[in-house]
């Protein structure tokens, strides 16, 4: 269904004023809601039957100066159509209905737009900063935001701060270090413990505060923002090519996939086309990451549930992986491998060679790791029907990649939006069976990520072969897009990784929001937790792949 | 840390100063100074805290795996901070993370010794303008060792942990307890 047709179903349902513009002007053609109209309209939209629009990409604030903005990307997994919504609240006093009830996953969103713009959600059921301390002032992302001088003692400017001594360090107060939010409501007869921010299960600087009955949960809630450093801020302040590094830090364990969606985004703004040999770089560049990814995942639950051998096999193989990245784009981690019209480096024949190489060592190996560990019995006890996610959570919690999959629900965007040179290319997409126990547990999550490094091989192997002649990269002179705006998204190792970048006719962007994987899939373990053994939660967290800097940025 | 003057242990390979006890006269038997026994204890199991907050801390992870093998040092990573000597503060530190890292800091023991990888617990890195990152972990806790890079290679890493042996085999620990006594 076009925008144009949902806009007229819209009017009919709800009045000629419950559309406020239709801008098909844009990229994404979106839609300008009435803020009064918008709960009304966000539940018609999911459950009318010809609309289904079931799944929240993203949720965006956008701060346009006269007022502020809140932009929502919505999906349709049955019928495969989206739409762009938008909502503007003046600026002294923001406000947009909630539509967490609509939409689960919007609770977070909501909360993030909250604390970053200041934009309150009416009817939202526990509205405080996601990010930031409780205690910050201010809304970072607004345009006339500015950092204070100090925070907690510490100078936040670079040049005006010296390095501290040990007497200095030893002589300030004892640090108070709250346990629980400000808002969290005592509990009596359980006992609350706080897992992270530093804890090796918590895979980076994520916190849990738990509620606990022994060894039962009875809440366990995320607390994040530690690694929350700003990039969308920063991109703003940056020219558009200088983002790319920053969008290697979105995604540390799957630079690629961030990269991509920047580049998708920014060359469709700039109208820009990729050579072929480019699109094949980018397609062998991101499998490689995903396997990268992939093994870190796999390997870091099986050390998670108490098996650390696999691990070092494991880091063994990356190893090899990083060094032919390193050929490839000079980096082992944090790639900048991609650039507005393909990519940086050309790979050249003997790395082609060296991957073929090194997909035939890899091809036993991973058979060996499942006799290892995939098969073991403890090791499936673990895992089999733990903390399984249904389908519709699993939506309605936007959960994406392989966490969305293993839940029984067929979508990845290298099959069903396609991009680059997908189509070309022939693999299957993982669904989760139940495996080992039922539809959606752990078990299910992580022999979906084992059996999507077979297909990774698959589209290596191909892609190694059909790798075009000619050119890698169709520089553009200038990167100036005008003003426009479009959301990009590319299915990384741990799902939708999407860029939603608006562009206001200069060299920078005037806004730029990432929409990312472990943040929805991080969301879910609130709503899981209850009733899980406290062991099992680490079993969750591994399963779901959570990485610190996808879900703070 | 020369001590090739020293009288009471040889170092014939050693120009920079013996870096392990050796036998003297008697099979058997060790004669050294106290400090250098203490030293060589400590320097040879440097046992580090696993804290990674960002990027950093997936090299920290290679670093630690079968290629470089920290072990071989006789470093290998707690997850707590009461059984570690060295805090490896791998990645980006916000101004939400800053107070547990001092906390994290104040349950070492001592001696205690800290290392800054990466770009950003040195100085904030790529994100020193961020509103949200502090400007290097020093301005939180005392550095002992700054490791550049953005991430620093496992290479780069390891040969911080023998930079910090040789800083850790120049301390006086007797000196320091006679003085106090
Ligand atoms: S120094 Fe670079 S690699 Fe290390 S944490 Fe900072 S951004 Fe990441």
């Amino acid at each position: 269904m076009t925008p144009a047709e949902i806009a007229a179903r819209l009017r009919t349902r709800f009045g000629d004023g419950a559309v406020v513009a239709v801008q098909d002007a844009l990229l994404d053609p979106t839609l300008e809601l009435a803020p009064e109209r918008l709960h009304e309209a966000a539940r018609f939209l999911r459950d009318e039957d010809d609309l289904r629009f079931d799944f929240l990409r993203s949720l965006a604030g956008v701060d346009r100066k006269e007022a502020l903005e809140v932009v929502y990307h919505l999906l349709s997994l049955p019928h495969r159509h989206g739409v762009t919504l938008r909502v503007r609240t003046p600026r002294d006093k923001p406000s947009v209905a909630s539509v967490a009830d609509v939409w689960p996953t919007a609770e977070w969103h909501e909360r993030e737009t909250f604390d970053l713009f200041g934009i309150d959600f009416a009817g939202h059921p526990d509205l405080r900063r996601l990010f930031l301390p409780d205690d910050w002032v201010g809304y970072p992302l607004r345009k006339d935001y500015a950092p204070p001088a100090e925070y907690h003692g510490i100078v936040t400017t670079r040049e005006g701060s010296l390095p501290v001594t040990r007497a200095q360090v030893a002589g300030r107060p004892q640090v108070q270090v709250a346990m629980h939010g400000a808002k969290a409501e005592e509990l009596p007869g359980y006992m609350r413990v706080n897992m992270g921010p530093h804890h090796p299960a918590t895979h980076g600087v994520i916190n849990f505060l738990l509620e606990t009955d022994g060894e039962i949960i009875r809440k366990a809630s995320p607390d994040v923002g530690y690694l929350h450093r700003g990039i969308e801020k920063l991109a703003e302040s940056n020219l558009y090519i200088g983002t790319m590094p920053y969008t290697d830090r979105v995604d540390y364990l799957g630079a690629i996939f961030a990269n991509h969606s920047w580049a998708l985004a920014v060359e469709k703004l700039l109208g820009l086309a990729v050579p072929p040999r480019g699109e094949y770089c980018r397609a062998i560049a991101s499998e490689l990451n995903r396997i990268a990814s992939h093994l870190i995942a796999t390997g870091a639950l099986a050390m998670d549930v108490g098996a650390f051998t696999p691990f070092t096999h494991w880091i063994r193989e990356r190893e090899k992986i990083n060094d032919i990245m390193e050929r490839i784009c000079g980096a082992r981690l944090t790639y900048n491998y991609l650039r507005f019209g393909g990519v940086a480096r050309d790979i050249k024949p003997d790395v082609v060679d060296t991957i073929r190489l090194w997909l035939d060592h890899f091809e036993p190996i991973l058979r060996e790791f499942n006799r290892l560990i995939s098969d073991n019995e403890i090791f499936v006890r673990r895992l089999a029907d733990v903390a399984p996610i249904s389908a519709a959570d699993a939506v309605g919690f936007g959960l994406v990649g392989p966490n969305l999959r293993a839940s029984g629900v067929h979508w990845d965007l290298r099959r069903d939006a396609p991009y680059s040179i997908y189509p070309e290319l022939e693999f299957d997409v993982i669904v989760g069976k139940g495996f080992r126990g039922v539809v959606g547990d752990c078990y299910d999550r992580y022999w979906c990520r084992v059996l999507e490094m077979v297909e990774s091989m698959k589209i290596l192997r191909q892609a190694c072969d059909k790798l075009p002649e000619g050119e890698f990269w169709a520089k553009p002179k200038v990167v100036k897009p005008a003003a426009n705006e479009f959301y990009a998204a590319v299915e990384s190792a741990r799902g939708e990784l999407g860029a939603y970048v608006i562009a206001d006719g200069t060299d920078k962007p005037y806004r730029a929001k990432f929409r990312t994987g472990s943040y929805t899939g991080l969301s879910i373990i609130q709503h899981l937790s209850p009733g899980l053994m406290l062991a099992d939660l680490v079993a969750l967290i591994g399963s779901l792949d959570v990485v610190a800097p996808e879900v703070d940025r | 840390m020369s001590d090739a003057a020293d009288p009471l242990v040889k170092s014939p390979a050693n120009a920079d100063g013996p870096r392990v006890i050796e036998a003297e006269v008697y099979p058997g038997a060790i004669a050294t100074r106290l400090d250098h026994a203490i030293n060589w204890f400590r320097e040879s199991s440097i046992w580090y805290l696993l804290f990674a907050t960002a990027c950093c801390g997936i090299e920290l992870m290679q670093t630690g795996g079968p290629r470089t093998d920290l072990d071989r040092f006789g470093a290998v990573f707690r997850a707590s901070p009461r059984q570690s000597d060295l805090l490896l503060v791998a990645g980006t530190i916000t101004y939400k993370m800053a107070d547990r890292v001092r906390l994290l800091w104040a349950q070492m023991a001592d001696p205690k010794y800290v290392v800054a990888m990466g770009s950003c617990a040195n100085c904030g890195g790529l994100f020193q303008r961020s509103y949200s990152v502090v400007c290097g972990v020093d301005k939180i806790v005392p550095v002992d060792l700054y490791l550049p890079g953005c991430p620093p290679r496992p290479e780069a890493l390891n040969e911080a942990i023998l930079r910090l042996q040789e800083k850790m085999h120049g301390e006086r620990w007797a000196a320091k307890m006679k003085g106090q006594a």
